[in-house]
């Protein structure tokens, strides 16, 4: 089927109207081939197209193929605000450091037509190191929750009640003796594992032929 | 026009019904169609084959529409004596129409110009590379394999769409086709099934896809090695380690007659880095690798067989001196990034080794034990709660109250996880369990059907023995009265 021309306004739409961060990336995917034939003049339709199509990656969890595409990117945009952000928060994601992918998402610029892609992530991205950190951690200081949450770490580590209420609304337990968090564990299905399948498939076909 | 255009949209009757009878049928016309639009000069030089292409549909003419789009592409590289004219370049006429074609096109018609196919997307894939915009080629190509489903098929276009991936710096999309097992070549054409008809649904592809129908370029050895080490490439840019070790064992353990072929030492050499990145060792060798070739790759690896050891045995100092004594070598064998992650890899391998050890550590003793490069407690604690996170160990980190307290790691906590959680776990393997056994009744039942195994073969099998049992009980009898076999098998009949 083919595409609707890519366009800003067909950009908002797509971020709209998919209902998952898969579908958002399939489609991205799809546009990538009409954003390649796109005159490299066009820098602000470009600039938004690469940096929502990135931030579908990382929505995904492909932060290799994310990086990947930042070398395959048109190289008249590769300097604008936009895509050097990219590149900032692609360093930060790779080196887990979490004060700064907060910090580059919430305060550098962004393209208005990316805004709600990038708190998409900064959302999805709180949320999985909520779980990360509650299945990691069996005691933490609050400074270092609020360090891995994006919330302010000088707050936490002072007790400060409004700050120790979201993690208790998460289940975690606030021992006020120990100064000390105790996160609840989430319990998350394991992943479906396609490649046992897989390689039994390839074990059978080699017999049956 | 009306007349040819309506013979070439006249699309040979495909049998809803399945039988010999139909598939027969549907192969004559089929051939008979193809013989009709090679003929030479269907198309009157006065006519614009454009038109009759817009208003054939690539899914239903796709004998027609290829035949067509290959003509106008040929009338304009005459045109403009160029190899690849600018409509031909992505986003001209030509490009669009052949994309089109290539990703809805008909793959039972198709079987039977495999040729041509395979020549347009070697041009679109050309097209693609020479504008600099190599993706495009890599989806158009990748979706025509997809949409041919050649399974288990080694052709030349497999290699071109690994080539155009690593060209692209795009590894995921040729993931669907790199994933696939390939295990066949195109069947040497005096070994065919004649007994399929190419139209046939049902008969595997082994069968059908000869060396003959043009589906491939001519392969060579190298070729063959060149995609499985192109393909662990693209996995080691994705960091899929265990992938890329399979595609690498593939290329290592090929047969060689007397010489190992250069490709196959890269492979070696990336092999043990993937296995050192992947899984922290290097396994094995395969067993089927005779001992004068691991001789050779061990004799020419030499540099990367000492950084191994360095690296298994946990020596960081002399990991680091193989590494920079080596720069040169890495460099030239283009494996300076993959040697670059070893650093990190260490440290990692040498935490989780620490859980054989110990239960439980502070992480000043992990800094003591680790680290390739200088870090702070609190960069290693960093460091260590990344890998905890990520699930690369299993452990679990816990504060201490005191504020000049260190964090202390437990480690192996097979025991102590959550009950809820190791029943999801328990859930999850039952799943994998069920799903296992599926695929094998599914490949059995299969399997049964390839060998003829099937309950109604049986049946008549079993039936055929009861028959020649009964005979020769008859044969037996007759023997004791010393008669004809013939005679005494007319006679149990009377």
């Amino acid at each position: 089927m083919d595409l609707p021309p890519l366009s800003l306004d067909q950009l908002s739409a797509v971020l709209s109207t998919v209902p998952t961060s898969a579908d958002l990336y399939n489609t991205l995917s799809d546009y990538e081939e009409q954003a390649c034939l796109i005159s490299a003049k066009e820098v602000e339709l470009l600039s938004v197209f690469y940096t929502t199509f990135f931030f579908s990656h990382l929505l995904t969890d492909q932060i290799e193929e994310a990086r990947a595409l930042t070398k395959r990117m048109p190289q008249p945009i590769l300097q604008t605000d936009s895509i050097q952000n990219c590149l900032l928060l692609l360093r930060a994601v790779w080196q887990r450091k979490h004060a700064g992918i907060y910090k580059i998402l919430r305060e550098l610029p962004w393209p208005n037509r990316a805004q709600s892609v990038v708190r998409s992530y900064e959302n999805y991205f709180q949320q999985k190191t909520l779980n990360e950190v509650s299945n990691s951690y069996e005691a933490i200081k609050p400074a270092a929750a609020a360090t891995y949450l994006g919330l302010d770490p000088a707050l936490a580590q002072q007790g400060d009640q409004e700050t120790i209420q979201k993690f208790t609304a998460c289940g975690w337990k606030w021992d006020p003796e120990t100064q000390l968090l105790h996160p609840n564990p989430v319990i998350t299905a394991p992943p479906k594992d396609n490649g046992l399948q897989t390689e039994l498939s390839r074990v059978m076909a080699l017999i049956s032929h | 026009m009306s007349d040819l255009l309506a013979r070439l949209s006249a699309v040979p009757y495909r049998p809803h019904v399945v039988t010999d009878a139909a598939n027969e049928d549907y192969d004559r016309q089929l051939r008979e169609f193809v013989a009709y639009l090679k003929q030479p000069g269907l198309i009157p030089s006065t006519s614009d084959p454009n038109e009759y292409l817009q208003a054939l549909s690539p899914s239903k003419n796709s004998l027609s529409f290829l035949y067509l789009l290959r003509f106008q592409i040929q009338q304009a590289q005459k045109r403009t004596k160029r190899d690849l004219p600018d409509s031909i370049q992505p986003g001209g006429n030509l490009w669009n129409l052949a994309v089109r074609f290539l990703r809805s096109f008909d793959p039972i018609q198709i079987r039977y110009s495999l040729d041509e196919w395979r020549q347009l997307v070697d041009l679109v894939a050309s097209a693609a590379v020479t504008s600099s915009k190599a993706v495009l080629g890599l989806k158009a190509t990748r979706d025509a394999l997809e949409r041919l489903s050649p399974s288990g098929i080694f052709t030349s276009t497999h290699l071109l769409l690994v080539k155009l991936a690593l060209h692209s710096s795009a590894y995921t999309y040729a993931l669907p086709i790199t994933d696939q097992l390939l295990c066949h070549f195109p069947t040497d054409t005096e070994h065919v099934h004649h007994e399929y008809f190419l139209c046939s649904e049902q008969a595997p592809n082994t069968a059908l896809v000869t060396d003959a129908s043009g589906i491939s370029a001519k392969l060579s050895y190298r070729d063959h090695l060149q995609y499985f080490l192109y393909s662990a490439m693209i996995y080691m840019a994705l960091k899929k380690w265990t992938q890329a070790s399979r595609c690498l064992n593939v290329v290592i353990a090929s047969p060689t007659a007397n010489a190992v072929s250069k490709i196959m030492v890269e492979a070696y050499k990336k092999w043990i880095l993937a296995n050192l990145l992947g899984q922290g060792k290097i396994p094995s060798t395969p067993k089927m690798i005779s001992p004068h070739v691991i001789r050779v790759y061990q004799s020419l690896a030499r540099p990367y067989i000492s950084l191994a050891e360095a690296f298994e045995k946990g020596d960081l100092y002399k990991m680091s001196n193989e590494i920079d004594l080596g720069q040169a070598i890495w460099q030239a064998d283009k494996n300076t990034g993959l040697v670059s992650q070893l650093f990190e890899a260490f440290d990692k391998f040498v935490i989780v080794k620490l859980g054989r050890t110990f239960s439980a550590l502070t992480i000043a003793d992990v800094l003591q034990r680790t680290s390739s490069s200088p870090k702070c407690p609190r960069e290693i604690e960093e460091f260590v709660a990344s890998l905890v996170m990520s699930n690369s160990m299993r452990a679990s980190l816990s504060h201490s109250p005191d504020d000049n307290g260190t964090t202390m790691l437990r480690l192996s906590l097979g025991s102590q996880t959550h009950p809820f959680y190791r029943e999801e776990h328990i859930r999850a393997k039952l799943m994998r369990a069920k799903t296992a056994l599926d695929t094998i009744a599914q490949g059995v039942t299969q399997t049964d059907q390839t060998l003829e195994l099937s309950q109604e073969n049986l049946q008549f099998l079993a039936k055929s023995q009861k028959w020649s049992v009964s005979a020769e009980k008859v044969v037996s009898s007759g023997d004791i009265g010393g008669g004809d076999i013939d005679e005494d098998l007319m006679g149990d009949g009377q």
